[in-house]
């Protein structure tokens, strides 16, 4: 039986499945809760046991022809890694540099991991568009956002 | 019935709705240009707008997105052969070969032409179609909608494609899985939550939505490399007349009164959509066509086109039927639409038509000027919004990236919910290239609570026992046409497996 994508998939979802079904145990529950026909850990139960046995249908059943092949070069795989950690780190940035700095700094980085290299392009279409937005959410839409805390600590 | 049409009416040609009307086609009809970028991920991104406004006009302005994204779907579809969404896959087969011979103008205007009228048709037929399933709804109990959801989830993982059933499925029970996370709605009880605060209240719909199709489908444009296009590829061919003469309308008219009402009757079954109805329609015309005309179908014949654009819009309508009537979403885009619906207090169902007969009208009446503003404001601006196109698409992808995290952050100012995201896209993005489906678990995820909560109403009044499953005849008839549906695709397999096997003894 040779590993294809299905298989693979099957795997990690009985995987998913299993662990799902085993945390279900710590859900508390009130007192007589377990004499009830239905109560908190009843439906994780059976969603466990419904992955489980879909998974295995996956597994054991013939793989039906997989859609077209994607390919895929690493390098892109590396773009989406990047953009996903510019992103991570756009979220710890936030409270700390504030809504214009770390959006401009996220924008003109992001740009440039995806191929711009104009310096003038960089800046002009982040840092304008960084601090217009600020300015319409803080002054026309009268949204709250927390000032920087490395500035105004 | 018509006191309603004049609330409906009423609210949405408030001059506010009809500018959101507009707004949504408009950025509809942009983000559906962009490869890769279809309804679901246009609707999903206007979800944080939608929050500021008030139910009725959210919703407008939704439909309006919805419209225009499959319009623009289309567009791209014609100009530059590269649909922006799977249910206009089949208008390139035969609007990029006209395009080809010098007649995109044409093919464009044959497009809004047979979407309106698709859109037109569904919209007549959902007025009347809509209340008198409402008024039947408002009889049915908890063992009824618990019935109808499972009909709802599996529907959509068995219309899924050819086999995709178990992937959906799989994937629809993983949707149920995460609606569990957070404080159980019927106990309070913590589940999953492994003691953090920030998932006591769950995982939010939008940031699931944003991160499953916004986000997850721009990291899969970039990881396709589709986004380093040339800008030779990204050129939208020149437009010629908009021009139709009376034999090309007397030719594509019945074919478009034909797919109008076939489309709608498929966007009514649960999960079924345009993208089948598009691909049924076209099939059904080539069927239908002479024979002279059926060989010209895939080269620019004009029939191939209006079939799946009035197809699709006329099931982009009838998904509306069992998301306002049932509360059970059509596709996934209405999954989304009923979590903004959720998220506004908003219940859809059979008391929607009677406790908010406001939103139910206008959603009904706004769909019909969506499909209006469409053929009046955008038809003739479309050479002008496929200029969009030429934003470079390094600067492009990055903002939509900053609109689907900001989105997410400004409706609960928490940034665990940006890091949340990120993990999200990136199993999203795993998932995608395993090839399982995304919008069952959407599906799977909106209705979970629901889905408990009825059949915990049902057990504790059937006193634990199952037998609530065949004791209404109603909940037995719809737990049966479940069943079928669930068996349909091993059956005909099995059927195709025995006829190839009978034939092949013969031979």
């Amino acid at each position: 039986m040779s590993l294809t994508k299905d298989r693979f998939g099957g795997l990690l979802f009985l995987l998913l499945s299993i662990t799902y079904g085993y945390y279900a145990a710590d859900i508390p529950l009130l007192p007589g809760d377990k004499f009830e026909p239905f109560h908190a850990q009843t439906m994780p139960y059976w969603l466990s046991g419904l992955g489980v046995i879909f998974s295995i249908l996956l597994i054991v059943l013939k793989p039906a022809p997989t859609l077209e092949s994607e390919s895929i070069s690493n390098s892109n795989l590396v773009l989406m890694l990047g953009l996903m950690a510019f992103t991570f780190a756009f979220s710890v940035a936030l409270p700390w540099l504030g809504f214009p700095i770390t959006t401009s700094v996220f924008l003109a980085s992001s740009y440039w991991l995806l191929g711009e290299r104009r310096p003038k392009m960089l800046v002009f279409a982040s840092v304008p568009f960084a601090l217009v937005f600020w300015l319409l959410l803080t002054q026309v839409l009268d949204v709250y956002i927390a000032p920087a805390r490395l500035i105004f600590w | 019935m018509f006191e309603g049409v004049f609330t409906g009416l009423s609210t949405a040609l408030m001059p506010f709705n009809l500018m959101m009307v507009v707004v949504g086609c408009f950025a509809g009809t942009f983000i559906g240009m962009l490869p890769g970028l279809g309804p679901i991920s246009a609707v999903a991104l206007m979800i944080p707008i939608t929050y500021t406004l008030d139910p009725s006009s959210g919703i407008i302005l939704m439909a309006g997105v919805y419209y225009g994204a499959v319009f623009g779907g289309s567009t791209s579809s014609i100009l530059i052969n590269a649909p922006g969404c799977a249910s206009t896959l089949v208008t390139t087969f035969d609007g990029y070969p006209l395009a080809q011979k010098n007649q995109a103008g044409k093919a464009l205007a044959l497009a809004a032409y047979s979407s309106f009228c698709g859109g037109t048709v569904g919209a007549i037929i959902l007025i009347f179609a809509a209340p008198a399933l409402a008024s039947v709804s408002l009889s049915f109990q908890s063992s009824d909608y618990f019935a109808l959801m499972l009909l709802g989830l599996t529907s959509v993982a068995a219309f899924s494609g050819k086999g995709q059933v178990i992937k959906a499925m799989m994937m629809t029970v993983f949707g149920l899985m995460i609606a569990t996370v957070g404080n159980d709605v019927i106990t309070g009880a913590p589940r999953y939550t492994f003691g953090k605060m920030d998932l006591v209240d769950g995982i939010s719909f939008l940031l699931l939505a944003m991160a499953t199709f916004a986000l997850a489908e721009v990291m899969m444009t970039i990881m396709r490399g589709k986004m380093f296009l040339t800008s030779q590829t990204m050129q939208p061919v020149a437009l010629s007349s908009m021009k139709l003469s009376l034999d090309e309308v007397k030719e594509v008219a019945p074919t478009v009164a034909r797919s109008s009402v076939f489309g709608f009757i498929v966007g009514v079954l649960p999960g079924a959509g345009a993208t089948i109805a598009s691909f049924l329609a076209y099939g059904l015309e080539r069927n239908l066509a002479p024979e002279r005309l059926r060989k010209m179908f895939g080269k620019g014949a004009l029939r191939g086109l209006a079939a799946p654009e009035a197809a699709n819009n006329a099931a982009s309508t009838g998904s509306f039927v069992p998301l306002l009537t049932l509360g059970i979403p059509g596709s996934g885009t209405t999954a989304i639409m009923l979590g903004a619906l959720i998220a506004y207090g908003i219940q859809p169902g059979p008391r929607l038509y009677v406790d908010h007969p406001d939103v139910f009208w206008s959603v009904i009446i706004s769909m019909y000027f969506g499909n209006l503003v469409l053929l009046v404001l955008n038809l003739p601006l479309i050479p002008y919004i496929s200029r969009l196109l030429a934003i470079p698409p390094q600067i492009l992808n990055p903002l939509i990236i900053f609109f689907s995290i900001i989105g997410v952050y400004l409706v609960s100012f928490n940034t665990f919910d940006i890091q949340m995201m990120v993990f999200i896209t990136l199993l999203a993005v795993g998932l995608k290239m395993l090839d399982f489906p995304m919008a069952p678990m959407l599906l799977g995820f909106i209705l979970g609570g629901m889905l408990e909560k009825n059949l915990s109403r049902a057990l504790v009044v059937s006193d634990g026992s199952f037998d609530f499953l065949w004791n209404r005849p109603l909940t037995f008839s719809i737990m049966s046409v479940t069943l079928i549906i669930l068996l349909l695709p091993w059956i005909l397999n099995l059927g195709k497996r025995l006829g190839t096997k009978l034939l092949s003894a013969a031979d």
